[in-house]
């Protein structure tokens, strides 16, 4: 599904150049639930956000789900073909849960939609109800708790059927029962075929997934 | 749910600054659409009225003919004077149809706030306004008085009734009253020339005369030949009116200007405020861009919110003027040196769709560079940005 090579990445601190990422190899196979783990500043995210095509790698191959994204740290599709692929193949969750305060529950998951030009109201209940948030369509972020407000980040990643959920640090923000209620949400998924790759520094999550990747400084281990 | 009320949601998020922002662009808008239909209608209604006035020439003593003719048709005291000896050497000048002479005088009337204007006038005046309608009678003897339509409402007179001048110690007996012209001569207290000429100290005098041509376009020619009169000054209507309509064009440069300010103040109000907004939600923005949205769809969010921004506030903006219209009128009127009698307020579906293309302007052009700003912002350091 998703297969990363030699992915480099470097950042600039003031006048110094600082290396996010040294030379990364990854392949991740359909339907596998793999955490990324490892301690802050590691390159989890980075990574995630390359993996997401949300960024772009200073080197390195990516092909994801048999289409060249990056090559020898080339980008390979136009923005507005990048911006369609990762529509229709990759949901994004963090930690943050990241909702837009303006939108009530129910529009925050329909907007990918509008998005893909495609607005469908039903779709968006159908999934809030799939995560049980179906009592809570019509209340704004600011009326929902931590667990709720992952919950719709949750239904609004899978609007658009993506085969990709990548989720940075979802539950970084939760108390240990609400977790494993998102937790046991993402088995559900995994179950159903969707491929996860879960960024955490969080080891007992780390115990619950098929496959851990561990990452530091940049670089993987093991 | 589409963009649109996407758009309209994110201004409500923000109650306080959105109902601001309208307020500005609310109030050029409501002035602009005011300025085009006065300046439209002030056109309008002052033709109509020189029109109505049925006269082609004015002839004043000499001075400046223009501050004469003002005086004229605003109803004032005049200044100087000419010798009803002119008549004969206007008479005599061919293809003149009716010269009526008057002698106008201005009776200041402090404790009750107003002057009343008394003009002098005989049976010349009656041919050159054929058009006038009298209820009652024209004058018989010398203290008769005819009241204009709006001066006998004021005086509360009817025919029959009597008016006593106290400075003059002198009662007049009403024996008629004009019926409604529009026109400024509704104001006036209307008395024999002769009497007027003794009463107000001015034997043989008159202060102007109005003539009507027999064929207008030998206007010009004729106001030549009276020109050549000693002690006369003349202007024609057609030279009043365009002299009155230039000194309005430099007043309406001006203000125009200032609308000018306000309108660039306004659109410069808007784009501060879609750009502080396009700040603040820099993370929003990146969130949309993870969920799959293009730059395309930023752009045209961010695009959609401004203009929904301007749309609202000047279509508020022209009904306020609409509704408005009749209480602004009544201030500019106040203001101007000759008003009118008719509406100088031209509601006109032309100025409207001016003042809709000047709406639609300030949203397209206030959007561009928030919109662009928040279509090419880097997603990843959106989503970093605390």
């Amino acid at each position: 599904m998703i297969t990363a090579t030699g992915i480099t990445k470097n950042y600039q601190r003031g006048a110094e150049s600082f290396a996010a990422l040294k030379g990364v190899s990854l392949n991740i196979n359909e339907g596998d639930f793999i955490c990324l783990l490892g301690p802050s500043g590691a390159g989890k995210t980075t990574l995630l956000n390359i993996l997401g095509c949300m960024d772009a790698p200073a080197d390195g191959d990516l092909v994801i789900a048999g289409q060249k994204v990056v090559t020898s740290g080339r980008r390979q599709l136009t923005d507005a073909k990048l911006d369609r692929f990762r529509r229709k193949h990759i949901g994004f969750i963090f930690t943050d849960f990241f909702l837009i305060p303006s939108l009530t529950a129910l529009e925050n998951v329909e907007m990918p939609l509008l998005w893909s030009g495609k607005p469908n109201r039903e779709r968006a209940k159908e999934l809030l109800a799939s995560v049980n948030m179906d009592h809570r369509l019509n209340h704004r972020p600011t009326e929902l708790s931590g667990g709720e407000m992952q919950r719709v980040a949750i239904a609004r990643a899978l609007v658009n059927n993506p085969r990709i959920l990548l989720a940075d640090e979802p539950t970084g923000n939760l108390d240990t029962k609400t977790r494993d209620t998102i937790l046991d949400l993402f088995d559900h998924l995994n179950q159903q075929g969707l491929t996860i790759v879960l960024a955490t520094h969080d080891h007992e999550i780390a115990e619950r997934v098929t496959q851990v990747v561990r990452l530091n400084e940049g670089r993987l281990e093991g | 749910m589409k963009l649109g009320v996407f758009a309209i949601k994110n201004l409500a998020q923000h109650k306080v600054r959105t109902i601001l922002t309208l307020l500005s662009i609310v109030a050029a808008v409501a002035v602009l659409f005011t300025l085009l239909s006065f300046n439209q209608g002030y056109e309008a209604a002052l033709k109509d009225q020189l029109q109505q006035m049925g006269v082609h020439i004015m002839a004043v003593p000499m001075g400046c003919p223009f501050e004469s003719a003002t005086l004229i048709l605003k109803g004032g005291k005049i200044p100087a004077y000419l010798d009803m000896s002119v008549m004969e050497q206007i008479d005599q000048i061919d293809g003149i149809q009716i010269a009526a002479p008057s002698l106008m005088h201005g009776l200041i009337r402090p404790e009750e706030g107003r002057t009343d204007i008394f003009l002098g006038i005989d049976e010349r005046m009656l041919t050159l306004k054929n058009w006038w309608k009298i209820k009652g009678s024209f004058f018989k003897k010398n203290n008769d008085i005819i009241l204009g339509y709006n001066a006998a409402l004021v005086e509360l007179a009817e025919v029959g009734d009597q008016i006593y001048l106290p400075e003059y110690d002198k009662t007049f007996n009403v024996v008629g009253i004009l019926e409604s012209t529009g026109t400024q001569d509704d104001g006036f207290f209307y008395i024999p020339l002769a009497t007027a000429q003794a009463l107000f100290g001015q034997e043989h005098k008159i202060t102007h005369i109005q003539i009507r041509v027999k064929d207008p376009a030998q206007a010009d020619a004729i106001a030549g030949q009276l020109q050549n009169i000693d002690g006369l000054s003349v202007l024609t209507t057609a030279e009043l009116m365009g002299t009155m309509l230039s000194l309005m064009g430099s007043a309406k440069t001006l203000i125009f200007s200032i609308v000018l300010i306000a309108i660039v103040i306004s659109t410069l109000g808007v784009l501060n405020t879609v750009l502080m907004s396009v700040f603040e939600r820099t993370r929003e923005i990146g969130i949309m861009r993870a969920t799959g949205a293009a730059k395309r769809h930023i752009f045209a969010l961010i695009w959609l919110e401004t203009l929904s921004l301007s749309l609202i506030g000047g279509t508020l903006g022209i009904v306020i003027a609409l509704i408005g219209a009749g209480q602004i009128e009544t201030v500019i009127k106040r203001f101007l040196p000759i008003a009118p009698q008719g509406s100088i307020v031209s509601l006109d579906p032309g100025n409207l769709l001016l003042c809709l293309a000047f709406i639609l302007g300030i949203g397209v052009f206030a959007g561009l560079y928030p919109a662009y700003k928040a279509a090419t912002a880097n997603p990843i350091q959106t989503l970093r940005k605390e």
